[in-house]
């Protein structure tokens, strides 16, 4: 029993899984599930669909040369079982297995490494741009700093204090918002 | 040796076919077309082509029938004899004579014609000529009808005659009817003659093969023979008395000592004896058939005589030909429902047989160049000394070994047996592995470990590569390290308040896109609300007093400038005081100024294409207005039964409907033409 590789995907085929189609010139296909299948009926290139491996490692999103997949090949002749070879290998498998996403993670830190600087230089700049959006050009050379400006409401002495004294004798249920509204309203600045 | 095979004899086909056949023929394979404005020589050639090519054919297709017929005196005179008895000579020579003078006659017929076609000297002329000339054979071949039906019928039942070779070596059966010919013949060959109670089952020759000595021998099977006088004989006896007649075989005369074929040995013998005179020079044996129904020694003394005597004449034969007389070569007995004796029969004849025509060639002049041929090579010997074959010694022992071991081995063979037998016991293939360590013979080796494939991995040397690999990884990782140290963070940072800002920002930007896409979608398929009747309230004058305050601007020019334009307040005066809005919703002026609504309501282009002379309450005479009050009532009832429908903008009577959205004729049932894969 063998643990295959998707052809389109390059994921791992585990038994019980997957179509495989066995092509007139005697090429298999092995295909992990019916997306892949289907997308290879469509005759997609797998290296330019975003989501396969083939398109990550052919656009250095992962690692391509490594020791370790030198490792792992596919041997074609059988050699004669030997207990301490076969301890050591499981043994070595495991290990090999950390170091390889050890290095992949490295990997991904490398690709990343400049991303803060450009994200820093981007939201600087777009800042810079498009303040005029939160705060008018106007008010801006009064006050040089990106603080944002408040909303001001203008709201009348006599309204709010009728609307507190006639809350509990009206007998009006006091809906939770009305509550917020007023709540807000007294801690309003009031202007003019 | 030629076979005699009668299949190959082409259809003759009856009389109208025949004609159907070579008119149409002439028809098509010659040209057709002809006009009389042709050149006389032309149209003689074409006509002359017409009446030769039609004799032709027929001369061509009756010289097939006669050619391919056999001549009676040419075959081997069993052939001939045959056929005579089944077809008589007379009739059938007389059948193909006829053939032959009808194809003269239609020579002569085309030769006339010919002579007279030369001499046509118009179209009609020529034409008339032909056809009466055509017509002329045609006649004549209807007249050769009857023969041409009766050679189909000859030919039909020759093609079927069993393939006899009569030079070959041969095995005759006869005797009377029902006395079991026919059930030996099949235990000795493949034939498959019917066998069944009453006389005269075999109405015909049978033909079967058989072995013996890797040599082949034709079993000939006839009908019964009753004791006649010649002339009085049957067809179907006349068959086997030809056999007998004219191939040279071995004859086995069947006699039933039961008598259960319904004729006694008396009458058996009297056959016998009047066909003697056929077994001349031909081997003869005398089979008693049907001794398990009464066995020799049973019979009386009467019956015992006559067989002796029959028994006696077939020896005579025997000792005619040169052989002692030996008694089981001449007289067997045999029950073909048993098959009791019937190879020592078969035997029997063949021995006889063969023997008889080894003498015959023997004697004959061929035979000696034949003998020259053979020539069996001795090498001379030197001296007497004996030469024995030469074996090794170690040979011997190793042989003498190997017998032993085969005896003394334990197969798996027994040992499943030993242990339950097929079903139970399962045989270890591990047992026979060779392996490093015998310790190891058991052991389940995984083949999958977490997602890899082990045996991809398996190498001797991994444990040397992994330490490799981890000083690599080592290596790496402390270069990782060293590099970070020296790797600097930007210290850009941006403040809380401009990250709030920069998120206010972000928002600011998703909203419009958002509102832009319902905008994109919504333009063509939903109507739109025109700004005038907004219920949400999004254009207010409050609504933009906030947006501008929450921008950093001072509203209050920008509100009063909106209060002061809005349309509501055309015409009023600018002194107007701005506080004054929303809560004392009923301050409606009434010093001669239009009501807000009414002015809001009123349309600006009605007022333009209405000349200005008269006042909406007006009534003109024509209308159907009592008074002006009523045209006003009228005015007002019908603007708010639309109303509501225009400011919620829905659907009018002057809109566009469609009533029915998915008509079910469009949406279900069977197309007459066409595919429904999309509806």
């Amino acid at each position: 029993m063998r643990l295959e590789k998707c052809w389109f995907c390059s994921s791992t085929i585990y038994p019980g899984h997957g179509i495989q189609f066995v092509r007139n010139d005697a090429k298999i296909f092995r295909f992990c599930r019916s997306k892949c299948h289907k997308n290879f009926k469509m005759k997609r290139n797998p290296r330019k669909v975003k989501w396969t491996k083939a398109y990550r490692r052919l656009h250095g999103k992962d690692m391509t040369q490594d020791s370790t997949f030198e490792l792992e090949r596919k041997r074609n002749r059988p050699e004669r079982y030997d207990r301490n070879v076969a301890e050591n290998t499981l043994k070595a498998i495991k290990k090999i297995d950390k170091i390889r996403v050890a290095r992949e993670a490295r990997h991904h830190s490398m690709r990343m490494k400049g991303k803060k600087a450009i994200e820093q230089q981007a939201a600087a700049k777009e800042l810079e741009q498009s303040i005029h959006l939160v705060k008018a050009p106007a008010a801006l050379q009064e006050d040089p700093s990106l603080t944002l400006p408040k909303i001001r409401v203008t709201v009348s002495r006599s309204q709010t204090e009728d609307a507190w004294k006639n809350n509990d004798n009206a007998g009006n249920p006091l809906t939770w918002w009305h509550r917020k509204l007023n709540s807000t309203l007294s801690y309003a600045r009031l202007v003019y | 040796m030629v076979q005699y095979n009668f299949k190959k004899i082409t259809v003759v086909p009856s009389g109208k076919d025949f004609i159907d056949i070579i008119l149409s023929r002439t028809q098509r394979q010659t040209p057709t077309v002809v006009h009389k404005g042709y050149a006389i020589s032309r149209l003689r050639k074409f006509y002359m082509r017409k009446v030769k090519f039609t004799q032709q054919n027929f001369h061509e297709k009756l010289t097939a029938i006669i050619d391919e017929f056999p001549r009676l005196d040419d075959i081997h005179p069993f052939y001939g004899d045959l056929l005579h008895v089944l077809y008589n000579k007379d009739h059938y020579k007389l059948a193909l004579g006829q053939i032959n003078t009808a194809r003269n006659i239609i020579g002569k017929i085309a030769k006339d014609y010919v002579k007279l076609l030369k001499y046509g000297d118009s179209l009609y002329r020529c034409k008339c000529l032909k056809v009466a000339a055509l017509g002329r054979m045609c006649t004549v071949i209807k007249r050769i009808g009857p023969s041409l039906a009766y050679l189909e019928q000859i030919r039909q039942h020759m093609a079927r005659l069993p393939s006899i070779d009569p030079n070959t070596r041969t095995i005759l059966i006869c005797g009377y009817p029902n006395v079991g010919k026919s059930s030996f013949i099949n235990k000795i060959t493949r034939a498959d003659v019917d066998v069944q109670p009453y006389a005269f089952t075999t109405k015909s020759l049978f033909v079967g093969h058989t072995d013996y000595k890797y040599l082949r021998y034709q079993v000939i099977d006839t009908p019964g023979i009753l004791d006649r006088p010649f002339e009085d004989r049957n067809i179907i006896e006349m068959c086997s008395i030809t056999a007998l007649a004219h191939i040279r075989a071995a004859v086995l005369f069947f006699l039933d000592i039961s008598g259960s074929c319904g004729y006694s040995i008396a009458q058996q013998a009297a056959l016998f004896h009047s066909i003697k005179a056929l077994f001349m020079n031909k081997p003869l044996i005398i089979v008693c058939n049907k001794i398990d129904l009464q066995p020799l020694e049973g019979l009386s003394d009467d019956d015992i005589k006559l067989v002796m005597e029959m028994k006696a004449e077939a020896s005579q034969t025997v000792i005619a030909q040169g052989d002692e007389p030996n008694d089981e070569s001449v007289f067997l007995t045999m029950s073909a429902l048993t098959d009791d004796g019937v190879i020592a029969v078969k035997n029997a004849a063949c021995e006889r047989l063969l023997n008889q025509r080894v003498e015959m060639k023997m004697k004959s002049k061929k035979i000696n160049d034949c003998l020259n041929r053979f020539h069996v090579a001795i090498p001379k010997p030197r001296d007497t000394r004996e030469r024995p074959p030469c074996i090794p010694q170690a040979v011997l022992e190793a042989r003498a070994k190997a017998n032993v071991e085969k005896e003394k081995r334990k197969l798996e063979k027994d040992l499943e047996n030993e242990n339950g037998g097929a079903g139970v016991y399962s045989a270890n293939l591990r047992k026979h592995y060779i392996l490093a360590n015998d310790e190891w013979k058991e052991d389940i080796m995984p083949e999958i470990l977490d997602g890899h494939n082990v045996y991809d991995f398996v190498d001797p040397d991994i444990l040397q590569r992994l330490e490799e690999l981890e000083g690599e990884e080592e290596g790496f990782q402390l270069e990782a390290e060293a590099e970070e140290k020296y790797f600097e963070i930007d210290g850009k940072e941006l403040t809380p308040e401009e990250l709030e800002a920069l998120a206010e920002i972000r928002k600011k930007k998703s909203l419009l896109i958002q509102e832009h896409r319902m905008k994109k979608s919504t333009a063509e398929s939903r109507p739109v609300l025109p700004r005038k009747f907004d219920k949400d309230r999004k254009f207010t004058s409050e609504r933009m007093g906030r947006q501008l305050s929450a921008l950093g601007l001072d509203p209050t020019a920008a509100t009063n400038r909106a209060r002061c334009r809005s349309v509501s307040r055309r015409g009023q005066k600018r002194e107007r005081s701005l506080a004054r809005e929303g809560e004392d919703g009923d301050a409606m002026d009434i010093d001669g100024e239009q009501s807000s609504k009414k002015l809001r309501t009123r349309s600006r282009s009605r007022s333009k294409s209405r000349s200005k002379s008269q006042p909406p309450g007006e009534v003109t005479p024509g209308e159907g207005f009592r008074n002006s009050s009523q045209k006003l009532k009228a005015l007002k009832i019908a603007k708010k039964s639309v109303k509501i429908r225009n400011k919620t903008a829905r659907r009018g009577e002057a809109d566009r409907v469609i009533p029915n959205l998915k008509p079910k004729h469009l949406f279900s049932g069977k197309r007459s033409i066409g595919k429904t894969s999309r509806r």
